[in-house]
């Protein structure tokens, strides 16, 4: 039976190709608005993630400090516990970098600009440099001990090029000044907004400035085989280390900044230091920072679904009202079928069906456009907008909406398609056959 | 065999040297520092001041920061309250035994801070104003004697002697008379010249010495230069109440 109710309405939606067409244009229409919003928030999601972890150098980041009479040194001396901990995550764990950062004043003749400074290893790291967007200079050499790779508006700001040499003024880990010479081979376009703006410079040099041996580090940062795992293998790793469970970003709102970023991070300017034994652990995952982009991120998506909501509804509208005609124009040919025998449920599945028809071939079309146009968006290189760079994947856009986005969004489109038909489906099935037939329409 | 004998008598002779080198006394420049910490130290009265501080940014340019400092050595205590700019108007230094707080009144927060960062982005460091000790925190590495100015000086050549002390190596040019410094150099840790202090003009405080006029320059930043004037010193008693957060709180009601 369903075979004949297939047939039947795939002729009527066929018989009347202009009315069919624009319905599942509409339908089409909103299909492709709300995956294309969907694609790109994801993508956009994933590239930053992306970025973010290459910038950051990794998924989790376990840092650590010990307590001295001259107070708070930020490094990782004994690191057995942490390694224990590693090797119970060998599995997921695909590399691990080893960061010492400090914040530093650079200086170039008689300007200066305080900035965040990673010591990085840039043979082990080698997907930093692929990740970072160069604005003049070059990355292709990075043998030099004295290197400095710089934030083009830091560079903008002291007066700087590449190839010139500018001071770096900063405190060893036990607070005593210390000034280091470094040549800056590149300007790197940066993400002040998003908390990332940082001095890429060798780890070994910086640690002879900060008075750490060339090998000892201050952040053992994790990249994992999938970025899924960061939560869980922060967890995990919190626990072996024996740091409590951070706040999320919904539980500080409201409280003042101090206390968040102590509930967040768990350190505060505010407290009174309490002296410590050993190695005092923090364990952050890249989750935790991209949650502030992710609030964004999901704003503009609850704004897509809206928009996407109301098309639908407009849409069903004239769904309902399309087949209202339809009923209308065929009522004596449903008395002819009526009278011949068949059943008001198949009336009424009929046109269900047609609905379904008209639906799942909108959201067909509608996707396919969205794939085409992923395609050829997906293709254009956006390397004349910097300020692009960050959300990108190596200068180009990408989609990805989730099968689960996708698919909730075509139950949404059938959903709301046979609610529109089910009234004049409804209506149809009701019709007797003798006054049908008897129809002057 | 006349030329060996000449060059083995240069070999002693200049064995004799080093090793005179080597065992240079220093007892008289360590007694010298010894007495440049006691007299400026005060562990028997309180001491008041205000500073007028000039901080020459070639970037930023000409700028006034008035201070009120209150100190007292006994405990190892001061107090910093900002009078001007009005911007920063009640923010204040507290120096509790090891804990230094800084305050500010817009956010009614006490955070930690610590001796060694730079008072309020200016050339003087948070220790400038507290109870410092060349003796304890230094040992003398060599010193020469010669000429400031008008003034016959010791110029004293310091290494720390651990890593309490924000520079690590430092040079003071000191007066053979009165023991006063009057000038100052101080090191990173690789030995490069940070910052110059000039110290022309001191006043007498009970049985002690300090300096009224201060100039902290910058070496690595080009024209960067901080002055400081002292005015209005006094060694009346001040309240114990004053030394407590509660004082910074309330002098900004």
């Amino acid at each position: 039976m369903i075979g004949v109710i297939l047939k039947i309405s795939a002729r009527n939606v066929w018989r009347q190709k202009k009315r069919s067409f624009l319905l599942a244009g509409a339908i089409a229409f909103g299909m492709f608005v709300i995956t294309i919003i969907n694609g790109l928030t994801g993508g956009v999601v994933g590239n930053i993630r992306v970025n973010f972890a290459h910038a950051l150098g990794g998924h989790v980041f376990i840092s650590g400090t010990e307590y001295s009479n001259q107070g708070i040194i930020y490094r990782v001396a004994d690191d057995k516990e942490l390694l224990a901990a590693l090797d119970r995550y060998g599995d997921v764990v695909e590399s691990v970098t080893r960061r010492s950062q400090t914040m530093a004043s650079l200086i170039f003749g008689s300007r200066q600009a305080m900035q965040l400074v990673y010591g990085v290893d840039f043979e082990a790291e080698d997907k930093l440099l692929d990740s970072l967007v160069v604005t003049a200079g070059s990355l292709q050499d990075v043998t030099s001990e004295q290197l400095a790779i710089i934030p083009r508006s830091v560079a903008e700001r002291l007066g700087v090029e590449p190839g010139e040499t500018i001071l770096m003024r900063l405190d060893t880990v036990t607070g005593q000044r210390n000034v280091g010479e470094f040549v800056v081979i590149a300007l790197i376009e940066d993400q002040e907004r998003y908390g990332i703006s940082a001095v890429y410079v060798k780890r070994a040099y910086l640690n002879s400035l900060l008075g750490l041996e060339a090998h000892d580090y201050q952040a053992l940062n994790l990249f994992l085989v999938t970025m899924e795992d960061a939560d869980r293998v922060g967890s995990g790793f919190r626990t072996a280390l024996g740091v409590p469970e951070p706040k999320r970003l919904a539980d500080v709102r409201g409280i003042d900044d101090e206390q968040a970023m102590a509930e967040l991070f768990g350190f505060s300017r505010a407290a009174e230091i309490e002296p410590w034994e050993g190695t005092r652990y923090q364990v952050t995952t890249i989750n935790q920072i991209m949650e502030p982009v992710e609030a964004a991120v999901n704003a503009l998506k609850t704004i897509g679904l809206v928009i996407f909501f109301i098309l639908l509804v407009i849409t069903m509208v004239g769904i309902t009202n399309t087949f209202r005609m339809i009923l209308i124009e065929r009522t004596k040919e449903i008395g002819t079928m009526r009278a011949f025998g068949m059943q008001r449920h198949v009336v009424r599945n009929v046109f269900l069906m047609e609905a379904l028809l008209l639906s799942a071939g909108g959201a067909a079309v509608g996707l396919i456009v969205y794939g085409l146009a992923a395609l050829i968006l997906g293709r254009i290189a956006w390397d004349t907008v910097p300020a692009m760079q960050f959300f990108l994947d190596q200068g180009r856009i990408t989609f990805a909406a989730s099968p689960g986005e996708i698919g909730s969004n075509i139950c949404l489109v059938l959903f709301m398609s046979l609610l529109a038909a089910y009234f004049p489906a409804k209506a149809a099935a009701k019709l007797s056959p003798v006054k049908a037939m008897s129809s002057n329409l | 065999m006349q030329k060996h004998r000449v060059m083995l008598i240069l070999l002693i002779c200049v064995s004799c040297l080093t090793a005179a080198a080597a065992a240079k006394d220093f007892s008289l420049i360590e007694q010298i520092l010894r007495k440049v910490d006691e007299q400026s130290s005060f562990p028997d009265t309180d001491l008041s001041a205000v500073m007028t501080m000039i901080i020459e940014d070639p970037e930023q340019g000409l700028e006034k920061i008035v201070v009120r400092h209150f100190r007292r050595d006994d405990g190892e205590r001061f107090l910093l309250l900002i009078e001007e700019p009005r911007t920063q108007r009640g923010q204040g230094y507290l120096l509790e035994g090891d804990n230094l707080w800084f305050y500010d009144p817009s956010s009614r927060k006490f955070a930690h801070t610590s001796l060694k960062e730079s008072f309020q982005g200016t050339d003087a460091r948070n220790a400038d104003f507290s109870q410092w000790s060349y003796a304890t925190s230094y040992k003398v590495v060599d010193y020469t004697e010669g000429t400031l100015g008008n003034f016959p000086v010791y110029i004293v050549d310091l290494e720390a002697v651990d890593d309490t002390v924000p520079y690590p190596y430092a040079k003071l040019w000191i007066t053979k008379e009165n023991h006063l410094v009057l000038r100052t150099q101080e090191f990173s840790l690789n030995k490069r010249l940070m910052r110059s202090g000039l110290f022309p003009s001191y006043a007498r405080v009970e049985n002690g010495v300090i300096p009224t006029q201060m100039i902290f320059i910058d070496e690595l930043v080009e024209g960067k230069k901080t002055q400081i004037t002292l005015s209005e010193i006094s060694t009346a008693k001040l309240p114990d109440n004053v030394f407590t957060k509660a004082f910074l709180e309330r002098a900004n009601r």
